[in-house]
């Protein structure tokens, strides 16, 4: 019992920051039509920045307590890559996805070259931190409270951007941009910087993900690849470009693995992608998404 | 107000237009009638900047509108209203009418702009909160009416504004169009039907194969055996 309450908590801490990654590769998608694959970029270097930041904040006194929105602000700030990098895929958005797939990736590679130019090779993590916010105790289990803060972000963070999307005039502008691009040009929307701030957002929430990870587990340059594939079960078990798929495809994934790890170890990755084929099989769209019509 | 010269587009290697020629005065009404593939939606497409042109001139206002992105020229006060009306279905029929005050603050406040809106379309009222996917082909397109009216244009762009339409709105729509010429502001009507073109029409040109065949008022069209021979075929 207690065991499979902390397999619980760590699997949804894993939903929770898979989610993120997930939900800005929904939004850039939904709007831009554009795969992502560099988002798992972004994860990895909000890890590297929080570890930067985490460790001299740290080293300065601060206290672990205010380690959350420290790490936060930190993964927002890869939102600054947000911008060029949009400026670059302009180059493709009106090619073949394949083009777009090749130019992404190269992203991954180029960023990761970089991750270790910076940062170097080894793991790193942001020490003392995970524990100091001490643990909740259920019956049996111990659950750091880290984790439960994290998913409380994420909720937060999945709460705000859907009010965001339904209820500001900005929102609905960028609605009716990803519905009909043409259309919402002809009414004097910009689309143009819709796309970059849309871009910029998606990097943000993919940056604050990698940062509020480093406290509970190392950040290692290899960590975008290895993001970008889990994003991408999310993504086909939700729906692609659906944000209520997000949120379903990350929890189904992160608790997927958790509960692998606890009956059968071997088969942690393989139970994800049994799920994932079944959707495709049964359900191509996703559970959220529309069919192609 | 809109002065369109010369105007050739080129669309995959192909001329579209081949030196189209017409204006719109302020407060006129001017409809761009001929037959489907004769090049007047590619016209209007021009004009708001979704068709790059291969030469000639478009001048709004003074101002030359070739090589502008469309949501600039949207912002200088054309509204837009394409064939398929191309409503929002992911907004409400309140959201899609309110948009462009959103893009366009400038000028009157918004409030006035979108009760003058449905002051042109009073049905509308009724489905405030209903979805664009949940609409009839009629009110889908006093929908898109109503949105580009509410960007407050000094000219509207109707692109087959009868299209597909049940006979009953159709006088529903022609009544609005003739409310907002009616308040001064300049219309241009592509259209292939003879029978749609309102009789208070300033003028009629008759585009053919991308080159305008005929220009004048809706009296001296029925009075010229060539241009109504092109039209008649088309309706």
């Amino acid at each position: 019992m207690a065991a499979l309450i902390e397999v619980l908590a760590a699997g949804l801490f894993h939903a929770a920051v898979l989610f993120l990654v997930a939900a800005g590769l929904q939004l850039v998608f939904g709007v831009q039509r554009i795969l992502n694959l560099a988002c798992g970029s972004f994860y990895a270097l909000g890890a590297y920045l929080g570890v930067t930041a985490g460790g001299l904040a740290l080293g300065a006194g601060l206290s672990p307590l205010l380690a959350l929105p420290l790490l936060v602000l930190a993964g927002a700030a890869v939102a600054a890559l947000g911008p060029p990098v949009e400026r670059l895929l302009r180059l493709v958005y009106d090619r073949d996805e394949s083009f777009q797939l090749l130019l992404t990736f190269a992203l991954v590679l180029m960023f990761q070259d970089l991750i270790r130019m910076g940062w170097g090779s080894q793991p790193q993590q942001v020490e003392g931190v995970y524990l100091a916010y001490g643990q909740v105790q259920l019956g049996a289990a111990r659950i750091p409270v880290w984790n439960l803060l994290v998913l409380a972000a994420a909720i937060a963070i999945a709460g705000g951007l859907g009010l965001f999307l339904q209820r500001t005039d900005f929102g609905r502008i960028l609605r009716a941009t990803a519905e009909n691009r043409r259309m919402a040009a002809s009414l004097g929307v910009d689309t143009g910087r819709v796309y970059a701030a849309v871009f910029t957002l998606g990097t943000a929430l993919g940056g604050i993900g990698g940062a509020l990870v480093v406290p509970a587990a190392a950040a290692v340059p290899e960590k975008a690849v290895e993001l970008v594939v889990e994003a991408f079960a999310v993504v086909v078990i939700g729906g692609l470009g659906s944000m209520p798929g997000a949120l379903a495809g990350a929890a189904i994934v992160g608790l997927l693995r958790a509960g692998a790890l606890l009956v059968w170890p071997e088969l942690e990755l393989l139970a994800v992608y049994a799920v994932v084929v079944a959707v495709l099989l049964l359900r191509p769209a996703g559970l959220f998404g529309r069919p192609a019509a | 107000m809109l002065e369109i010269r010369d105007l050739r587009v080129d669309i995959a290697g192909s001329p579209i237009l081949r030196g189209v020629s017409l204006a719109v005065g302020a407060g006129e009404l001017v409809c761009l009638l001929g037959r489907n593939g004769a090049g007047k939606t590619t016209t209007l497409n021009a004009v708001m900047g979704h068709r790059r042109a291969a030469g000639g001139a478009i001048r709004f206002r003074g101002r030359d509108l070739l090589g502008l992105p469309p949501h600039r020229i949207a912002r200088l006060g054309i509204g837009f209203s394409p064939e398929e009306s191309e409503v929002f279905a992911e907004l409400t029929v309140a959201e899609n009418v309110a948009l462009p005050t959103w893009t366009r603050p400038e000028g009157r406040p918004a409030e006035a702009r979108i009760a003058h809106a449905y002051a042109v379309f009073p049905k509308l009222r009724q489905y405030l909160a209903r979805g664009g996917a949940q609409l009839s082909g009629g009110e889908r397109k006093m929908v898109s009416i109503a949105r580009a009216l509410a960007l407050d244009p000094e000219l509207l762009l109707l692109d087959e504004p009868f299209e597909g339409l049940s006979p009953l709105v159709i006088p529903e729509i022609a009544r609005g169009i003739g409310a907002i010429r009616a308040e001064g502001r300049a219309v241009l009507i592509a259209e292939s039907n003879l029978h749609h073109v309102p009789e208070e029409v300033d003028r009629v040109h008759v585009i053919e194969r991308g080159e305008i065949v005929f220009g004048g008022t809706l009296a001296a069209l029925r009075a010229d055996p060539a241009a109504m021979a092109i039209v008649a075929a088309a309706a």
